[in-house]
């Protein structure tokens, strides 16, 4: 599966993780095509239907990602409700025959922009070894 | 709304994003997806003919959407929402595909780039697509403001909006303001902290705008930016204006307790003046400790005193509420440096306040009963992970006041040893001058580095070992006296203030700015203020600065006597919420409640404290809560744009 590329959906909240991509920008760092970034303004307010949504219409990988824990959220505590929200739905998740590593919750910070960089360079590696995710998800009657 | 029209505009920036992308391409291919009307390139959109460009084809072509291929929203989003804004669309109807800092300034390979590119522009799209015009909205501020704490950082704020014309209600919850700047002694060597709040009194006791509550605490606060309710609890002083300080009830009261005007130097009595020049000037009965034996009454001539009073429960209307409750200083354990085990050894607080005039020795250096011949400092105690209870961060204030007053003590007491046992020296900015006089004056400074310090109690008298850095040698200092160089924590009772006005914590455990260099001194809630050393340690100075700072904010935010609200917050659908309350309890700003309408329960957003986080929407089960801007529609179509679908 060399010529393999998947696509990441990335949900980033608008203060911290998005002002990194940014930044990764801004310092013309370099990294694979594979991301489409979708700009919330709180990791809270990913609804784990549109990380579901991705799956289903063909995302081979997904990435919430906010502020770091405990206090950089820029609404005091959104951080942690996608920490909850997520812990439990990975398990779903699994529970869904999606491989663990298709879906990340990341904490990076508007300065973390090699860690931005880190993040995609380690999950298209990882989903370039799983393949595309089977889409065997219809239940047979 | 009718049906979308939809424009993209792609930019070239310069090189920049055409170095990479071949925008060329892109804009063709954004005419082919639904509802886009017209799609052009141009060279630079945020330039004036770039954003006419917009505008004309606005007015032209009847566009009700906007997408702009360029830069990150954050650096021109506000430009091309007032372009749209000015051809007469709302500003809300612009959407931004970030194709330079995503795109071109990332990649390399101008095929895949321009593919990506592509993408994102179909993305914004399929979002533009359910854009909805939003109205700001605007409510009254009230022109006044709520200062809670009465020490230099408060009584700074208080000053700076009273002269502005504000009216400023200051809450102080001990019996005088003027905080811990009034009890320690010399600020610098030539200024007592007394004198610095002396003055201060002075401007505020002249000041109408002002009033004073002492003996009290906030104890509820609600509403939002511009109109908040707060209810104060006005403790009794059990002491009227009739006092006049003669002292007689002193005398006859039999309790005694540790006084912590003096950081705990000698006892007072429950019946007391903090200190000489407290405000208001009246003495005041702790209710903690008094048992109402009715002693003080009896005596008392001028009839001040009346131990059947009861609190008082006062409710104000204010725009603003500034945050000033200070700090607590750092509590040795017992037997940490020898703390408690030997009466020579005392904190910086009770040295500093012992160097002052009005302390009980008259601001004579006077330890254990004589004048000590070798007195030594021992830094950092509690903080920069010295010590086992310590804390992170090194507490700003301790190296230039151990130095201060060593030099004091060198100036009245030449033939006292002062020595310094110092991890590094912290004396910043025009401080580093003190440091420098201190080693003229022969301070002796003592090194240490990751070994601490020994204080050894002996029949032969104290002792500190410490392994010298510079001579890389152990040595033993046989002093008379030690002063712990304690540090600053947070106050004790944060916890009750962050239920009460939902500032928030952080890392060190002080209460957090919303953003250190971008918002500063403001809390995450609109209209709640920072000041002073409730955000972390300061010296006095930095907290007078942060009072002014503050009160600038506050005023700022006021006195245009409207606030406008953003509109891109929570919104309910009354007919889908079912009233299940899960929104109510995310909110992280409480604004979120539960109404009755027409007999069915509804949740409420109070728009003015809706801060946009969206957190209530992605919790609601119904879809009747959505987040304005970041609707699931939008958000879900954004998603599905990702692999070719715009519907």
């Amino acid at each position: 599966m060399a010529d393999f590329e998947p696509k990441i959906v990335v949900y980033a909240c608008n203060w911290c993780t998005y002002a990194a991509t940014d930044l990764a920008g801004t310092s013309r760092m370099s990294y694979p095509e594979n991301v489409r970034i979708i700009r919330v303004m709180c990791s809270g307010r990913v609804d784990p239907q549109f990380v579901l949504q991705a799956f289903a219409d063909g995302a081979d990988g997904v990435i919430v990602a906010g502020c770091h824990p405990p206090a950089d959220c820029h609404y005091i505590e959104g951080n942690y409700k996608a920490f909850r929200r997520f812990e439990l739905f990975k398990k779903l998740l699994e529970a869904f025959g999606i491989e663990k590593e298709r879906f990340r919750l990341e904490w990076i910070s508007a300065a973390e922009a090699s860690r931005w960089v880190q993040v995609v360079n380690e999950m298209v590696a990882e989903l370039k070894k799983l393949g595309p995710l089977k889409k065997n998800l219809e239940v047979k009657e | 709304m009718s049906e979308p029209r939809i424009g993209v505009y792609v930019c070239h920036c310069g090189f920049n994003i055409a170095g990479t992308v071949d925008v060329k391409k892109v804009a063709e291919y954004a005419k082919t997806l639904p509802n886009v009307v017209v799609a052009k390139d141009y060279v630079f959109m945020c330039s004036e003919p770039g954003q006419d460009l917009i505008k004309k084809d606005i007015k032209e072509q009847n566009l009700n959407r906007v997408v702009v291929a360029s830069c990150s929203p954050s650096l021109h989003e506000v430009t091309f929402r007032t372009a749209v804004m000015e051809a007469g669309l709302n500003k809300y109807l612009m959407e931004m595909a970030n194709i330079r800092e995503h795109c071109s300034w990332v990649h390399h390979d101008k095929e895949k780039a321009t593919e990506k590119a592509k993408e994102i522009v179909r993305m914004a799209v399929a979002k533009a697509r359910y854009l909805e015009p939003l109205e700001e909205l605007e409510v009254e501020a009230e022109q006044s403001a709520l200062v809670l704490g009465g020490g230099v950082a408060g009584l700074r704020a208080a000053l700076e909006l009273a002269n502005y014309g504000f009216q400023v209600y200051l809450v102080e919850k001990s019996p005088t303001i003027g905080g811990k700047a009034a009890l320690i002694g010399y600020v610098d060597p030539k200024t007592r902290g007394a004198e610095v709040v002396n003055k201060m009194f002075e401007m505020v006791k002249e000041c109408p705008r002002i009033k004073i509550f002492t003996n009290s605490e906030l104890i509820q606060f609600s509403g939002f930016a511009g109109n908040y309710t707060a209810k104060i609890r006005v403790n009794p002083r059990y002491v009227n204006e009739k006092c006049t300080r003669c002292g007689e009830c002193e005398e006859v009261c039999p309790i005694d307790v540790s006084n912590e005007y003096n950081f705990g130097l000698n006892k007072r009595k429950a019946i007391f003046l903090p200190f000489s020049n407290a405000f208001p000037p009246y003495y005041a009965v702790d209710h903690r400790v008094c048992v109402k034996c009715g002693e003080c009454e009896k005596v008392c001539r001028f009839g001040a005193i009346n131990l059947k009073e009861e609190p008082k429960i006062v409710e104000l209307k204010v725009g603003a509420l500034i945050v000033a409750t200070g700090y607590d200083p750092y509590r040795p354990f017992k037997g940490e440096y020898g703390y408690g085990l030997h009466g020579n050894i005392i904190t910086l607080f009770q040295l500093e306040r012992m160097l002052d005039p009005e302390s009980p020795t008259k601001g004579e250096l006077i330890i254990g009963g004589k004048i000590p011949k070798n007195i030594a400092f021992i830094q950092c105690v509690g903080s920069r992970n010295t010590t086992p209870g310590s804390r992170e961060y090194c507490s700003r204030m301790c190296c230039t006041t151990a130095i201060n007053n060593a030099i004091k003590i060198k100036e009245k007491y030449p033939d006292t040893n002062v020595y310094i046992i110092y991890k590094d020296i912290m004396t910043y900015g025009s401080d580093e001058s003190l440091y420098e006089e201190a080693g003229k004056k022969l301070v002796q400074f003592v090194k240490f580095e990751d070994k601490i310090p020994k204080v050894l109690i002996t029949p032969e008298g104290l002792f500190i070992e410490v392994f010298e850095y510079t001579i890389q040698e152990n040595i033993r200092i046989p002093v008379d006296a030690i002063v712990l160089s304690i540090g600053m924590l947070p106050p004790r009772d944060l916890e009750e203030l962050i239920a009460v006005t939902r500032v928030s914590c952080g890392t060190e455990g002080f209460v957090r700015e919303a953003h250190l260099k971008l918002a500063p001194v403001e809390a995450p809630t609109k209209g709640l203020f920072l000041a002073g050393c409730i955000t972390g340690p300061k010296n006095v100075l930095e907290s007078i600065r942060m009072g002014s700072a503050a009160a600038a904010k506050a005023m700022s935010l006021l006195s245009k006597g409207k606030l406008k609200i953003e509109p891109m917050i929570a919104q309910v659908s009354e007919e889908k919420c079912s009233g299940c309350a899960i929104c109510v309890g995310v909110c992280p700003y409480g604004a979120i409640s539960i109404k009755k309408v027409n007999g069915d329960r509804i949740a409420y957003v109070e728009k003015a404290l809706c801060m946009g986080c969206g957190t209530c929407n992605a919790a609601c089960p119904s879809g009747a809560m959505q987040h304005l801007g970041f609707k699931d529609v939008q958000l879900l179509a954004q998603t599905r744009a990702v692999f070719g679908e715009v519907r």
